[in-house]
């Protein structure tokens, strides 16, 4: 293949799967999936009751695995009976979102019919409010990773399939998600009622903040609040994952020979060095400029 | 107490019913599938996913008697493990076994999972009383899984064909992914303290019924299988198994509201 076509292959790619990060994430803030779930299912024990959504339906590598693998199946059964690619892939997201949305409603509702002790409601609208949007996420994030996955598997002509590749790749956006975005989420908005910075003491566990700027707060507030920056931050790590990995074997393509092969795997080598560094650099500027935790003079007092 | 305990769970149904309804439940399909469609025609194929619900149902309930004793977010772990084993019995026993082949991976996958089961206990000392059993019921269950869909998508478990049609062409993974969490899904949607046994069940249901609508979608491009008549049996059940979930849902949780605010102080106490 031309180095051209594949540099715009790649770009395409990067492209998509920056959006199918972002929209990853925000999906997963909608229903507090994945870590912040430990919270909002802690919530009610502790006497909170709350009107937010518990997606519980796993970590958020095999629920996008799922979806992926569904939509890549569905897609790829498509395209053998000559239904045109854009078709096969919007109808597989289509369908993959479709059975995203019950695994959604029936976490809702057995967590919260579980919690029955602790008087946790099960609230119809918050399924009927949070569910189309959970939907709505994940038809973007399964129709880009199915976007990422056809080019792979036709313009660059990777030996695996399509269904597996797009169950390799949502295993990938999930852990990416997960990594990145449920930071934004979990640490700060679940606990804004508390300092900033301050870590999460035990006698607050389950205290998050169940009322909003109007209203009792919901997950469709949190996604907007993720959006400002969880979502987006996690679409560029997934995007700058599948860009560089990607990237190094486009421009030093191993097939012109085993030479070029290894300097591919040497260019790997350095962009993971410069991540590294970089990445030490900033944890030791943000530590300089904000510091250690300070005690409040309260805590000052008991502890003298 | 179930979930997030540390205790046995409360059965209505023996389990012991449930490995019975599993193992049979699962074979019976399986085979049924294979001989029926050669006898009455490809559109029989969907007798593998029914096959292939029972090993779900067993599973979940399954990991729903081993994570009870405290395993919370293991929860998922532990039906990626079921697979996992099930994969490898399950290719082990159709390519060697022939027509016996689902019985020997069956047969297989009860020793991987109980070496898993015994690692688990002897080595990593989680000291889980029932780590053994579960482990070898989770391990076949994601075998009969495996086996049961595969059936669905190709009407036969000749290995040469479900390697054609399934592994080569990457719908192994789908069947993994959804069956794992067809297994896993039931108990960790409904993990809490008032968590019951015939509502996880049903939901069990309701998700094995999609696994067997994605088998349906398969199966209705390979020669050997039927799909309609799988995608049509799926959503019916499908549709027993949410309505039944919510039954149970509505009988079992505090309240069930169309709108409202929080329960008040007064409530709570």
């Amino acid at each position: 293949m031309e180095p051209l076509t594949g540099m715009g292959v790649l770009a395409l790619m990067g492209a998509a799967a920056t959006i199918a990060g972002a929209s990853e994430d925000l999906e997963s803030d909608v229903g507090s999936q994945s870590n912040p779930n430990s919270q909002v299912q802690l919530a009610p024990q502790m006497m909170y009751p709350h009107r937010i959504h518990s997606k519980a339906v796993s970590g958020e590598p095999p629920s996008n695995a799922l979806m992926c693998a569904i939509g890549g199946t569905t897609a790829s059964v498509l395209v053998s009976t000559g239904a045109s690619a854009a078709l096969a892939l919007a109808i597989g997201a289509i369908v993959a979102a479709t059975i995203h949305g019950t695994y959604a409603a029936t976490s809702y509702l057995g967590r919260s019919a579980s919690q029955k002790r602790f008087k946790q409601p099960v609230y119809l609208d918050v399924m009927r409010s949070h569910i189309p949007v959970i939907m709505g996420y994940s038809f973007i994030t399964t129709f880009c990773i199915l976007v990422v996955s056809y080019l792979m598997a036709t313009v660059l002509a990777h030996p695996f399939p399509l269904p597996l590749l797009a169950f390799i790749w949502g295993i990938t956006v999930g852990a990416v998600g997960s990594s990145t975005g449920d930071v934004h989420y979990g640490a700060e908005r679940q606990f804004q009622n508390v300092e900033y910075g301050s870590g999460l003491n035990a006698a607050n566990s389950g205290n998050i903040v169940r009322k909003a700027e109007s209203g009792l707060r919901n997950g469709i507030d949190n996604s907007w609040f993720c959006a400002k920056f969880g979502g987006p931050v996690t679409g560029l790590a997934f995007g700058m994952t599948v860009f560089l990995s990607g990237w190094i074997t486009a421009v030093f393509d191993p097939s012109r020979g085993d030479a070029i092969g290894w300097v591919s795997v040497i260019a790997g080598v350095i962009i993971v060095l410069i991540l590294i560094l970089w990445n030490r650099n900033i944890e030791v500027a943000a530590r300089k400029a904000y510091g250690t935790y300070k005690e409040d003079e309260n805590e000052a007092e008991v502890a003298a | 107490m179930s979930a997030g305990g540390s205790g046995a769970a409360a059965e209505a149904i023996p389990q012991n019913n449930i490995i019975a309804f599993g193992v049979a439940g699962g074979l019976i399909g399986i085979y049924a599938a294979y001989f029926l469609v050669d006898i009455a025609g490809q559109y029989m194929s969907f007798i593998g996913a029914l096959g292939a619900i029972c090993g779900m149902i067993w599973g979940a309930a399954a990991v729903r008697r081993v994570a009870s004793y405290g395993l919370g977010t293991g929860v998922p772990s532990i039906g990626m493990l079921a697979l996992g084993m099930g994969v490898l019995a399950a290719t082990f026993g159709l390519a060697v076994g022939g027509i016996a082949g689902p019985v020997l991976a069956v047969i297989s996958a009860a020793i991987i999972g109980l070496m898993v089961g015994i690692l688990a206990n002897k080595v990593l000392k989680m000291g889980i009383p029932i780590m053994e059993v579960s482990m070898t019921e989770i391990a076949t269950a994601g075998t009969i899984t495996i086996v049961g869909l595969a059936v669905a998508m190709t009407g036969t478990f000749d290995f040469a064909v479900i390697l054609e049609q399934v592994i080569t062409t990457g719908y192994i993974a789908v069947i993994f992914i959804a069956g794992g969490l067809a297994i896993l899904h039931p108990f960790n949607a409904n993990l809490g303290p008032d968590e019951k046994q015939d509502r996880t069940l049903m939901c069990g249901l309701e998700k094995g019924a999609i696994t067997m609508i994605i088998a349906g979608i398969v199966a209705s491009v390979n020669e050997g299988a039927s799909g309609a008549l799988t995608i049509l049996i799926g959503l019916a059940l499908w549709y027993i198994g949410f309505s039944g979930y919510y039954d149970r849902v509505k009988r079992d949780a505090y309240d069930v509201v169309g709108s409202g605010l929080l329960p008040s102080k007064e409530e709570l106490e």
